[in-house]
């Protein structure tokens, strides 16, 4: 680079460490040459954060978060403003596929043990964005303050009241009042739009930091650091970009065809995504027939109703997420990927994955004897897949990783 | 690809459908509980046409007749309803809006004191700008239609898709008066056919909550009612969501421009594939 330019750039450059950065996070930076669709989610989740970002940005300007208001500000959003109806839809798919999306990768992760050393952190981070993002999600819900929104908070909150001793101050505080009012609302709104945010940026930035320190992993479960070029260069590596950039051009292509037939025919999703009662203003005074959380959190909602005992119900809710944090430490199998474990894992996996999306149907649906006693044995099955996991990877015989990829 | 790994592919596919159609099935369960029409069994389809401007001036014309004496529509504006409906103005407010003091601007805040109504009915009748977001359109459609006679009820009259419910059945001057009666109907024997005696005579057992309208009572025939209903209901269904038909419209271009997206990148990045295959 030479003229003005070029003693520009190197002026920033010999101050901020532009060039450097670039190379080592993006052009130059070695990604698996061999990696499966299930490698794009993570991109896909980068994607509907900026899309959830900017529309969140674009509805803080006409949203109201007064209790009066709340409610018809969100139709003022969909009548009123110039394409409001585009932001808000946009929000609402993107929270639902922020969810999808999270749970692929996170799959993905279980799936060629994406936690495994020296990835523990980018696993335990990767946690914690997800527990951010069910708060996030949470308190983003009751801020259109619709009927679904009141209960749902209702529901969601009196759980802290289960918590002995300190329990009812604690419900209380949250709330910021004695029951869910306007209070609630612009506290929540406050934590949604500034709080939470910041924490998932900051997060989703140690993920990232942490997975370009031990590079990124691929469906064979091969350390592509072992066999390196002259440079120092993984041999089974290709770089970033413009590569890896335009498999996940690819992958967002479809993943936007998809979301634009949801967001454009389908906003609603059927009563998931935006559910029919939230079209009704909160009213204290009336309990909606059947309260439901939206699909994304209803496996641990039918883990709550399977315990007979709230503070019961509350441990084992909180359990199932925290129990995620240590699995990088649960799994003594020598092979990564499930492609080269035995068959013990493979049979806990596919069980596992058949009784969490079994768990989600029931946390939609009304409770009956069946369903509970299904959400019970489902429950079980959650957790015997984490708590078996040091036995079963122990003895199971695994097949032999192969050197290159 | 050799032949092995694409079995392998196939296979995969294949377990993957199968766990598709369990989920799906699972979900089909879900259909067992209590349909949402209550006493009407499943409810009436609705199919709404939101281009159809006929059909939709028919709908706001019957509202602001029939329903907007008790009910508003509190989010929505009588200008864009005008426009979006294609009334010109003019003709809309000299025909449509009674109270001449109301601006195009102003939102359709109701016509009754809240305080009175409720006194009047035991409950305020609710506004409708989402009601057909909240209850569905197949309800609304059903829920129109189902009112019968009722002597125990303070209007003298009922519903099966929403019993007990304290609303009047304020169009039965076009409907007629609807009554539920009992009928013979004729018994299905196993084989699906209808059940006969030895004389083939076919046997028919009484089966009551029909509905049935008293002919002659009402200024409507059924199909003509049916019509009314359909157009309010169409209009409703605008109203719950102003925007539907210009998002369904947007959405096309949209899901158009991602998919050439998709093939320029698939194109792409084939290209530049080949520089490590």
């Amino acid at each position: 680079m030479n003229g003005v330019v070029g003693k520009m750039f190197g002026w920033f450059n010999s101050r901020l460490p532009i060039a450097n950065t670039f190379e080592r996070h993006l052009s130059k930076h070695p990604v698996p040459s061999k990696v499966n669709f299930w490698y794009l989610f993570g991109a896909l989740a980068s994607v509907v954060l900026i899309i959830q970002i900017i529309s969140g940005i674009w509805l803080i300007m006409p949203y109201s978060n007064t209790e009066e208001q709340a409610f018809s500000s969100i139709e003022y959003i969909m009548r009123d403003v110039d394409y409001g109806w585009v932001i808000r839809y946009m929000h609402t798919t993107g929270a639902s596929m922020f969810f999808a999306v999270v749970y692929l990768h996170m799959f993905r992760g279980l799936l060629y043990g994406s936690y495994q050393k020296p990835k523990e952190l980018v696993w335990v981070f990767g946690c914690a964005i997800y527990l951010a993002m069910m708060a996030e999600g949470f308190l983003g819900y009751v801020l259109p303050y619709g009927q679904m929104s009141y209960w749902g908070a209702q529901v969601i909150i009196s759980l802290f009241g289960a918590i002995p001793y300190i329990g009812e101050s604690l419900e209380l505080w949250v709330r910021g009042d004695y029951y869910i009012s306007g209070i609630t609302v612009s506290r929540f709104f406050a934590l949604h739009v500034v709080a939470l945010p910041l924490v998932l940026i900051a997060l989703v930035f140690l993920h990232l930091i942490a997975l370009h320190e031990v590079g990124a992993g691929n469906p064979e479960g091969v350390d592509i650091e072992e066999h390196l070029d002259e440079d120092g260069v993984p041999l089974d590596s290709v770089p970033f970009f413009p590569y890896k950039v335009l498999n996940a051009l690819v992958g967002i292509g479809v993943f936007m065809t998809v979301f634009a037939i949801i967001m454009f025919f389908f906003p609603e999703g059927g009563g998931y995504f935006i559910e029919m009662a939230n079209f009704e203003k909160a009213n204290p005074l009336v309990t909606p027939e059947h309260i439901a959380p939206v699909w994304y959190y209803s496996p641990y909602y039918a883990m709550l109703r399977a315990v007979p005992d709230k503070l019961g119900g509350l441990i084992v809710m909180g359990s199932a997420v925290a129990i995620l944090f240590v699995v990088p430490w649960l799994d003594n199998s020598k092979a990564a990927s499930i492609r080269y474990k035995g068959v013990y894992s493979k049979v806990a996996l596919a069980l596992f994955g058949i009784s969490f999306l079994t768990l989600g149907y029931l946390g939609t649906v009304g409770v009956t004897e069946v369903r509970k006693t299904m959400s019970i044995i489902c429950t079980f099955i959650y957790f015997a897949f984490f708590i078996l996991m040091p036995v079963y990877t122990k003895f199971e015989k695994t097949k032999k990783v192969p050197e290159r990829l | 690809m050799s032949t092995k790994q694409r079995v392998i592919k196939i296979n995969k596919s294949v377990k993957f459908l199968i766990l598709c159609t369990l989920l799906f099935n699972i979900n089909n369960l879900s259909s067992a509980e209590g349909g949402p029409c209550k006493d009407y069994g499943d409810c009436d389809k609705f199919k709404y046409a939101l281009n159809d401007m006929e059909s939709l001036q028919s709908g706001a014309s019957t509202f602001l007749n029939y329903c907007y004496g008790c009910h508003s529509l509190q989010y929505s504006r009588w200008g864009r309803i005008a426009k979006d409906l294609q009334i010109p103005e003019d003709i809309f407010f000299e025909n449509l809006v009674f109270d001449k003091s109301i601006k195009a601007g102003d939102l359709m805040t109701g016509a009754m004191p809240e305080d009175d109504s409720a006194q009047w009915f035991g409950v305020a009748p609710p506004d409708l700008t989402l009601v057909s977001r909240v209850r569905g359109d197949d309800w609304l459609y059903s829920y129109l239609r189902t009112y019968y006679e009722d002597s125990s009820k303070q209007y003298g009259v009922n519903n099966l898709v929403y019993p007990g419910t304290a609303m009047p059945n304020v169009l039965a001057a076009l409907q007629g008066n609807q009554k539920l009666v009992c009928k013979n109907i004729p018994i299905i024997a196993k084989n699906g056919g209808e059940k006969r005696d030895s004389e083939g005579i076919a046997l028919t057992k009484e089966k009551c909550g029909f509905l049935q309208v008293e002919e002659g009572t009402g200024s409507l025939n059924k199909e003509e009612f049916d019509k009314v209903i359909y157009d309010l209901t169409n209009f409703l269904v605008y109203v719950g969501e102003p925007s539907k038909a210009t998002r369904e419209r947007i959405g096309w271009y949209v899901i158009f421009y991602f998919l050439i997206f998709t093939a320029l990148s698939a194109l792409l990045y084939r290209e530049y594939h080949k520089d490590y295959h």
